[in-house]
C-alpha cells in the first residue's frame, strides 16, 4: 500500500504516525516544500527572539523519518492526476504515485490587498521562508544555533507565488537592518509580529483595522488592557487605521505605509491579515474547493475524489454552530490528522469537533477561552470581574438564560476542559462563580482569585 | 505584580557565551581549571611551590581553602540568582524556591559550617545527606561525630529525605535545599537550555546514574565493613579505606572519581557545553534514590488536555533534559525520576499547558498510561 501524504506539518505527520503505528510496511512518502522536518509552526515566534532554536521547535528528533521509514520529498506538488493517481511535482521531477492520498497542505498568508504590498521589505510571517526572511531584515540572519537547511534543487523548482520561496531581502540592498518595523493586522500573528520587534529592541508600529485589538475574541475592556501592555512596552498602536497603500523608495525598498490617518515611515512591514487554505495548486484536479479554496470534505474528512482526504488548515470542515470552513488551528489540524489517519488505514471514523477553546499568550498575559463568547447570543448577559491585586486577571462568563455558556479569561490561568463540563452540564452562573477555582490551573504559589461581592 | 508565566520573550539563542561560543568554552575551561586547581593543589604545590586557595584563604583570614570555596560558591548563587530573577522572578515560585535554596546555602553550606568549630563544635553541613555527601554514614563518621549530629545524619539520610520525597517529590531536596541543585540553578541558568533532550542522553543517563549509585552503596557497605572486620585483615583494610590518594583505595576512588571528578570537574566545569545538571541528572547517587521514590510518590507534572501546541518552549528550558513536550502533546500527565521540579516547564509554556504538583488524585494517569502515546 502506498500512502502519499502532502504536507509535513502538523496534520500530515499525525496522520503519519497514525499508519506507522499498525502497518509497519505500508510504503508513507511526506511531500514537503517548506521543510525537512517536522516543526511546530506556532513556535516561529520564539525562534525570532532566540528563545529557541530552529532544533528545540522541532517535536521529533531528527532521525524519526529514517527510524520511521517515512519517505522524504523535497518539492512542490503543482496538482493531483485522481485517474491515474498521481501527484505531479515542479520542477520536472518524478511524479508520486498513491493508493491513498492526504492532502494536508496547510495555509497561505492571505497577501496585502494594497498597492506596494510586493515592495522589498514587505512579508509576512507564517512559513519558515517567512522567519527566515523577517530575521534578515531585524537581525541580520538566524541565531547561533543555526538555520535549517536551505534552498535545495526542489526549491529552486518552486513558483514565484509559492509562500516557501526565499525572498528578497530589504535590510541587504539597504546595507543596514530595519529600525522601524510596522505590522498590518490586529490578529495572533499580528501580536507575535510585533512581540518579537519589541524583543529586539525595536519600536513597530501596529496598525489595527477595528476599533480595538482582536475583537472576536476580546471585548473592548480586555482588549484596552491588552492594547495598554504593548504601548508599556513601547508598541504604538494605531487603532482605527485602514491602511490604503505602501509606499517604496527608488529603490524598490518599502519606505512608509499610508492610512486613511496618514503616512509612516517604515522599513519593513509584515502583513498579518490572515491565512487562506493553501489550495491553489489543486485547480483542474478535479477535487472540490469551495468559495474560500478550502477542501470540500464530508465527516469522514474524505474529498471529492477517491481516496484522497484532505485534513488540517487547507480543509473545510463542519464546525460545532453546523457551519463548514477550514479551522486554522494547531490542535484541530492534530485531530484532524489523526482522524485521517485512521482513515488511510481503511478505518472508518468520523471527526467531530467539540465545544469551541483556545489560549493564548497576549504579550504577558494569559488568555483562555471556552465555549461561546463574542457570538452575540439572543439574550445573552455578560458577567464582569477585574481583578486587581498581586495577581492582575480579567474574568468574563456569558449567560444565556441563566445558564453559562462561555468564558474569557486573561491574566490567570485555567482548565478550559472543567470549564467546557461546566457548560456541557449547564450550570448556573451562581454555581460556577462558586466553584470557579476547581478550573483554576495557576502555577503553585499564586494566590486563588477571590471574587469580591459574589 | 505575580504573573503566571515568563515575562518577555528571552534572547537566549542570540548571545554567543551561553551557546558553546569560543568565549563560553573559555568560560568552561577557567571552570574547569579552578577545580582541577583546587583539588590537587598539592600537585600544584609540588610543581610550583605555591598553594593559591590555601595562601589566599589564609590571607583573608579563613582557615582553610574549602571555606574561600565555600565563599566563593555562596558568592556565585547570589550573582546567579540575581540573573535568574531579573528573568524569570516574577513567578512566585521560582522567586520563594530561589531565596529559599540560597538562603540555605549561605547559611548552612558557609555561615554555619565556618562558626561551629570557633564554639569548639565540629564542622557540619546540615543540607547535605548520604549518599551524597558520601561519608555521612561512614562508622567513622558517625562515631567521630556528636551524638545529635549523627542522628541527625542516619535520620535525616535514611528516613527524613524519602518521606520528603514521597510526599513532595525529590524537588524538596534538589531544587529548594541541595547545594548543587542550587548553583546550577543560580549561577548554571543561563546555559540551562544546552541539555542534551535526545533518547541516547537519555539511555545514558539512566545506566550512568544507578551505576554511580551502586558504587556509593557498596563503598559504603566496604567502608562499614572494614570499621568492623579492618584492624584484622589489614590488606583487606588497606584496599578498602587507605586514607593516602595514592593508595586507590576504594574509599579514596570513589572521592577521586566521584566526589571530584563528576561533581566538581566534570559536574561545574562544563556548565556553559552541556548545561547546568550534568552531575545531578548523570551521576548524583541522592538523585538516583529521590528519583525512584518520587516515581511512587505524589508529584507529578499535570497536563491539561488537548491545549499543547508542541512549541518545545518546555523541553527547551528543562535542565534535566526531559522532553517535556512529549508528554504535553499527547495530554500525558507524567513523574520522570530525573525530574527536580524547578518548575521552568511550566513557567515557559506560553499556554499555561503545564502544572507542578502534588496529589495522590490522579484517576486519569492510568487511563492514559494504557494509550502508551508517547512510543515515537
Amino acid at each position: 500500500m502506498r500512502i502519499v501524504i502532502v504536507g509535513n506539518g502538523v496534520a500530515g505527520m499525525e496522520a503519519a504516525l497514525a499508519v506507522r503505528r499498525r502497518e509497519p510496511s505500508w510504503e508513507i512518502s511526506l511531500i514537503s516544500e517548506e521543510s525537512d522536518h517536522f516543526f511546530s509552526r506556532t513556535a516561529l515566534m520564539w525562534v525570532f527572539s532566540g528563545q529557541m532554536s530552529h532544533r528545540d521547535i522541532e517535536p521529533l528528533e531528527r532521525d524519526a523519518y529514517a527510524r520511521l521509514g517515512f519517505r522524504r520529498v523535497r518539492a512542490r506538488a503543482t496538482g493531483i492526476d485522481t485517474a491515474k493517481r498521481l501527484v505531479s511535482l515542479a520542477g520536472g521531477l518524478e511524479p508520486v504515485p498513491y493508493d491513498r492520498l492526504l492532502i494536508a497542505s496547510g495555509s497561505r498568508p492571505r497577501s496585502g490587498p494594497w498597492p506596494g504590498s510586493d515592495s522589498r521589505g514587505v512579508g509576512h510571517f507564517v512559513t519558515l521562508q517567512d522567519l527566515a526572511w523577517y530575521e534578515d531584515e531585524v537581525h541580520g540572519g538566524t541565531s547561533r544555533a543555526g538555520g535549517p537547511p536551505r534552498a535545495d534543487a526542489h526549491l529552486r523548482a518552486s513558483e514565484s507565488h509559492s509562500p516557501y520561496g526565499f525572498r528578497d531581502v530589504s535590510a541587504k540592498r539597504r546595507g543596514r537592518l530595519a529600525r522601524r518595523p510596522a505590522v498590518i493586522g490586529g490578529g495572533l500573528i499580528g501580536i507575535e509580529a510585533v512581540e518579537v520587534a519589541v524583543a529586539a529592541g525595536l519600536r513597530p508600529r501596529f496598525f489595527i483595522r477595528e476599533e480595538w485589538f482582536w475583537p472576536i475574541a476580546l471585548d473592548s475592556r480586555e482588549s484596552r488592557w491588552i492594547a495598554d501592555q504593548m504601548s508599556h512596552h513601547g508598541v504604538d498602536v494605531h487603532l482605527e487605521h485602514e491602511v490604503e497603500r505602501l509606499a517604496a523608495d527608488a529603490d524598490g525598498n518599502v519606505s512608509a505605509v499610508h492610512t486613511n490617518e496618514g503616512r509612516y515611515e517604515a522599513d519593513c512591514v509584515v502583513i498579518a491579515i490572515g491565512v487562506v487554505p493553501n489550495t491553489s495548486w489543486l485547480e483542474g484536479s478535479g477535487i472540490e474547493l469551495d468559495a474560500r479554496g478550502g477542501i470540500v470534505v464530508d465527516e469522514s474528512l474524505k474529498t471529492s475524489a477517491a481516496d484522497v482526504f484532505a485534513a488540517g488548515d487547507c480543509a473545510s470542515v463542519r464546525w460545532f454552530d453546523g457551519t463548514r470552513r477550514p479551522e486554522q488551528l494547531w490542535y484541530t489540524a492534530r485531530d484532524q490528522g489523526r482522524v485521517a489517519g485512521q482513515r488511510l488505514l481503511g478505518d472508518s471514523l468520523h471527526y467531530q469537533r467539540g465545544a469551541w477553546y483556545n489560549s493564548a499568550k497576549l504579550m504577558d498575559i494569559e488568555y483562555t477561552t471556552a465555549g461561546l463568547v463574542n457570538w452575540n447570543l439572543d439574550g445573552e448577559k455578560a458577567w464582569f470581574f477585574e481583578e486587581e491585586g498581586r495577581v492582575r486577571s480579567t474574568t468574563r462568563v456569558v449567560v444565556q438564560q441563566n445558564r453559562v455558556v462561555g468564558f474569557n479569561m486573561l491574566g490567570r490561568r485555567w482548565d478550559h476542559s472543567v470549564l467546557i463540563r461546566w457548560i456541557e452540564e449547564q450550570r448556573t452562573l451562581d454555581w460556577v462563580l462558586a466553584h470557579l477555582n476547581d478550573a483554576a490551573f495557576d502555577t503553585e504559589l499564586v494566590p486563588p482569585l477571590r471574587i469580591s461581592g459574589a | 505584580m505575580d504573573q503566571q508565566g515568563q515575562n518577555g520573550l528571552l534572547t537566549t539563542y542570540r548571545e554567543g557565551w551561553r551557546n558553546r561560543s569560543a568565549f563560553g568554552l573559555f568560560i568552561s575551561l577557567l571552570l574547569v581549571s579552578f577545580y582541577v586547581v583546587l583539588y590537587w593543589e598539592h600537585k600544584v604545590q609540588e610543581q610550583f611551590g605555591v598553594a593559591p586557595f590555601t595562601a589566599f584563604s589564609e590571607a583573608v583570614g579563613l582557615r582553610n581553602r574549602w571555606y574561600l570555596y565555600g565563599l566563593l560558591y555562596s558568592v556565585a548563587m547570589v550573582a546567579g540568582a540575581i540573573y535568574y530573577l531579573r528573568r524569570h522572578g516574577n513567578s512566585r515560585y521560582n522567586r520563594y524556591r530561589i531565596t529559599v535554596n540560597v538562603a540555605i546555602q549561605i547559611a548552612l553550606g558557609f555561615t554555619l559550617p565556618f562558626i561551629m568549630p570557633l564554639f569548639g563544635g565540629k564542622e557540619f553541613y546540615f543540607s547535605y545527606f548520604w549518599p551524597l555527601k558520601y561519608d555521612y554514614l561512614y562508622p567513622q563518621t558517625l562515631a567521630d561525630l556528636p551524638l545529635y549530629l549523627s542522628l541527625y545524619t542516619v535520620v535525616g539520610s535514611l528516613l527524613a529525605a524519602p518521606v520528603l520525597a514521597v510526599i513532595y517529590g525529590k524537588r524538596w531536596y534538589c531544587s529548594w535545599v541541595c547545594g548543587c541543585g542550587g548553583l546550577a540553578n543560580t549561577f548554571g541558568d543561563p546555559w540551562r537550555h544546552l541539555t542534551s533532550k535526545s533518547t541516547k542522553s537519555w539511555r545514558f543517563e539512566q545506566v550512568s546514574i544507578h551505576l554511580v549509585l551502586l558504587i556509593a552503596i557498596a563503598t559504603t557497605f566496604l567502608i562499614g565493613l572494614d570499621w568492623l572486620i579492618g584492624s584484622e585483615h589489614p590488606t583487606f583494610h588497606r584496599i578498602v579505606a587507605g586514607n593516602d590518594w595514592r593508595d586507590w583505595s576504594i574509599k579514596s576512588f570513589y572521592g577521586f572519581a566521584v566526589g571530584s571528578i563528576l561533581a566538581g570537574v566534570i559536574g561545574t566545569g562544563l556548565y556553559p557545553a552541556f548545561g547546568p545538571r550534568v552531575w545531578c541528572r548523570n551521576f548524583c547517587p541522592m538523585a538516583a534514590v529521590l528519583g525512584w521514590i518520587q516515581k511512587v510518590g505524589r508529584y507529578r507534572i499535570k497536563v491539561k488536555p488537548g491545549m499543547c501546541i508542541s512549541c518545545g518552549n518546555c523541553s527547551t528550558y528543562c535542565e534535566m533534559g526531559i522532553d517535556v513536550r512529549s508528554y504535553a502533546q499527547a495530554d500525558q500527565s507524567f513523574t520522570r525520576a530525573s525530574c527536580v521540579g524547578c518548575g521552568m516547564c511550566a513557567h515557559m509554556c506560553p499556554r499555561g499547558v503545564l502544572k507542578l504538583e502534588n496529589s495522590w488524585d490522579r484517576p486519569e494517569d492510568k487511563e492514559r498510561q494504557r494509550l502508551s502515546v508517547v512510543d515515537f
